[in-house]
């Protein structure tokens, strides 16, 4: 300060004072009462105690305005905070963590909640792609263990229980709150909360983890898995059974926040006393409450399978008894085409097929054409009344039955006349004439073009004896001879003749006829030829022709057998001939 | 309800185990001894009017203390010392156990210290001096016995007492 005045005091100030003294003079004139203001205000600037408090008054206004003012103040803070913080963590981190912690979560959370969000949504979907394969890995767990699948489900992912929730003070390792689900079984949760905390010490010792902020996060046994949530002074163990979804974290987060904000005093001068934690109890439950998620379930393969099966067994059921429906018309139709059959009743009943009506016994049989219609006959009750069809078929089908006609008889219906025609035996031909007509559907019987094979014997029998011949020498009663034989065989003819006669109800007598040629006299002839009839009738006795009709007759030449042209047309007629006479009617005897 | 958190501290076989089986409620086996190195009890005492849930961390039993058994200590309000009566040997590792709690702590944590199995008295080979010492270090000496149960409940409550009226 004297420097700038220098020049003035050498050009205007008396030269005898000194220039300090002359100043001082001047100042004290000046500034004399203020001097002592001045002085103070000196002082304070120049002590440090006062200029700081000086400050101190001013400084948070200050700050204010230079805010508003523009950022160089925040800049010029900047590094000092910084060096703050990091001295303040590293001197006891604890003390900022547990200053931060009822602020910190919530923040932190706000900012993971989004990415979580989206991250949960891809989990989902890769969840549900997955259920599928674990959705049949748990249906076989629960056929080999015995177990529903709801429980097995339960058991696994789509369920999860909190089953219990523990508050365990960090430090000592005591139990201060404990809440259990409904049905839970729980042993002594005070010796659970000292062994859970022995446990974390003896993981972190072990495992050589120094600093405090490595702790346990999860314990997983099988399906019970336990979530530890760290505070700066509680940890929150909860019990968990199936698989929690990661946002239940937050609300045990949330729960444990709280209640380090409302017990900061308390935990601060804690001496094991739990009481004041019962209020905190409710912040625990919330935490129980939060437990079951029921998924949405997909409608399972099994399902699925199921629905199916039951669609195949509808559609099976509803094709099979279509086609059973037709296969029944169909048969229907056949039957009712069936000369012989009538159907009176058809239907289902009971879940069978049921036919009744009348039926031809000689008519195709209703149950034997089921397998051709593919129907089984253990599904058809049928109930036949028998019945004579009157259709022509049936009426010859019935009379071949009862006539039982020979191969060489055939027969045929006109206008109900049953015509027989062919060959028969004499007997065939008398019973069918007597029972045809009974026969139903057949009023008369027309054998008139049927051969009766006895008749037709008989006629050729009769035929070969009437051309029969005994020659005689002249003038002899004595058969030429050789011809023994001859009238052997005409014996056994007559026999049979007089059988078959016998058989047909008819009568007959033979006539046996003497002659001669025309030499000599017609009265020695007559004689002549009579003696020759008589003899073969004796010897046709002889033989054995007892009880017969005859007549042995003489006719001598008059009936000559052919003109004698010659001796050998003499000869001829030097014989013997036959005639047989039949009668229906029985004949008396001949002369 | 106050809960405290006591511990269990003494040689190898000095029976602290077996001195507290019958007064306690368990629900660990010994196993967690060798295993974890701890095994968790729990004794209600009622001191007057007040219930006092002791939970007891029995620690397994080592000549030294090494790191890992002394975090176990950490959060403790208090302790028994538990000596063998027949091995000088114990009460010596007992007074070093006892040093080293206090620099763990960097204070004085209550505790007691029990001589135990008063049925071999015969066979007790404690020196006189060294107990003298003890006591005139103001140490709180019980005597106990694991077959008879002699003294132990009383040993619970000297400790709950010292403990919440320190």
């Amino acid at each position: 300060m004297s420097d700038p005045h220098t020049p003035n005091n050498s050009k205007g100030l008396p030269k005898d004072d000194t220039p300090d003294d002359q100043l001082a003079e001047i100042r004290s004139l000046i500034i004399g009462p203020n001097q002592a203001q001045l002085g103070k205000l000196q002082e304070r600037l120049d002590n440090p105690e006062l200029f700081a408090r000086d400050i101190s008054r001013v400084l948070p206004e200050a700050v204010i305005l230079r805010s508003s003012q523009d950022k160089k103040l925040a800049t010029a803070l900047m590094s000092t905070i910084e060096e703050v913080v990091r001295s303040s963590i590293k001197k006891d981190r604890g003390t900022l963590v547990g200053a931060l912690f009822p602020v910190m979560g919530p923040a932190i959370r706000k900012a993971v909640t989004e990415t979580f969000t989206k991250m949960l949504q891809s989990l989902n979907q890769a969840l549900e792609k997955s259920l599928s394969l674990d959705g049949l890995k748990w249906r076989l767990e629960a056929i080999r263990t015995g177990k529903t699948f709801a429980e097995v489900v339960l058991l696994h992912s789509l369920v999860y229980r909190v089953e219990q929730v523990f508050l365990i003070h960090k430090e000592t390792g005591l139990l201060l709150q404990h809440v259990a689900g409904e049905e839970v079984a729980f042993r002594d949760a005070d010796m659970i909360s000292g062994m859970l905390t022995a446990i974390q010490d003896f993981v972190r010792d072990s495992f050589g983890m120094q600093k405090s902020e490595d702790e346990i996060e999860t314990i997983q046994i099988g399906e019970l898995t336990i979530w530890v949530t760290q505070g700066p002074e509680l940890i929150l163990p909860a019990a968990i059974r199936g698989t929690a979804p990661e946002e239940l974290k937050l609300v045990f987060q949330e729960a444990l926040e709280n209640i380090h904000l409302e017990q900061s005093d308390t935990l601060e001068s804690f001496d094991g006393d739990t009481a004041p934690f019962e209020t905190s109890r409710h912040y625990l439950k919330i935490c129980l409450q939060a437990q079951y998620k029921t998924k949405k379930q997909k409608l399972s393969p099994f399902l699925w399978i199921l629905l199916g099966a039951i669609i195949i067994a509808l559609g099976s059921w509803g094709f099979c008894s279509a086609r059973n429906h037709l296969r029944w018309a169909n048969y229907l139709k056949k039957i009712n085409s069936e000369r012989g059959v009538i159907v009176t009743d058809a239907g289902k009943r009971d879940g069978k097929y049921f036919i009744s009506g009348l039926r031809d016994p000689l008519a195709t049989d209703p149950m034997a054409v089921l397998p051709d219609s593919k129907f089984d006959s253990e599904n058809v009750i049928s109930h036949w009344e028998p019945y004579y069809a009157l259709h022509p078929e049936f009426i010859i089908a019935r009379a071949k039955i009862i006539l039982n006609p020979p191969e060489t008889v055939r027969l045929e219906l006109i206008n109900n006349v049953l015509h027989a025609t062919g060959s028969a035996s004499h007997q065939w031909i008398a019973e069918a004439y007597k029972i045809a007509r009974v026969i139903p559907g057949i009023a008369q019987f027309h054998e008139k073009n049927l051969i009766d094979t006895d008749i037709s014997h008989l006629t050729t029998i009769k035929n070969w004896i009437e051309n029969q011949r005994l020659r005689f020498a002249v003038n002899s009663i004595n058969p030429v001879p050789g011809q023994n034989d001859t009238l052997r065989t005409l014996a056994k003819e007559i026999r049979k003749l007089q059988a078959l006669t016998q058989f047909l109800d008819k009568r007959f007598y033979i006539k046996i006829i003497g002659h001669t040629d025309q030499s000599g006299s017609e009265k020695k002839n007559l004689a002549l030829s009579q003696e020759r009839a008589n003899f073969v009738a004796s010897v046709l006795i002889i033989e054995g022709l007892k009880g017969i009709n005859y007549k042995a007759v003489g006719v001598g030449s008059s009936e000559s057998l052919c003109e004698e042209m010659a001796e050998k047309h003499r000869e001829f007629n030097r014989g013997v001939s036959f005639n047989i006479i039949l009668t229906d009617r029985p004949t008396t005897k001949g002369d | 309800m106050i809960q405290k958190k006591i511990c269990m501290v003494g040689a190898f076989a000095v029976g602290k185990t077996t001195l507290v089986t019958r007064f306690v409620q368990s629900i660990f086996s010994d196993k967690y001894l060798t295993t974890v190195g701890v095994k968790i009890d729990k004794k209600s005492i009622a001191l007057g009017d007040r219930d006092v849930n002791l939970i007891l961390w029995d620690l397994a039993g080592d000549d030294s203390f090494n790191k890992v058994r002394m975090s176990y200590l950490r959060g403790a309000s208090g302790y028994l010392l538990v000596v063998d009566g027949t091995r000088p040997i114990t009460l010596d590792t007992a007074i070093g156990l006892q040093k080293s709690v206090d620099e763990f702590f960097g204070k004085g944590l209550p505790f007691v210290l029990l001589l135990n199995k008063t049925d071999l008295t015969n066979e007790w080979k404690l020196e006189e001096e060294t107990i003298g010492a003890l006591l005139e270090k103001r140490w709180i000496m019980m005597k106990t016995c694991a077959k008879t149960g002699e003294g132990v409940e009383e040993a619970f409550l000297t400790l709950t007492r010292i403990m919440l009226g320190g």
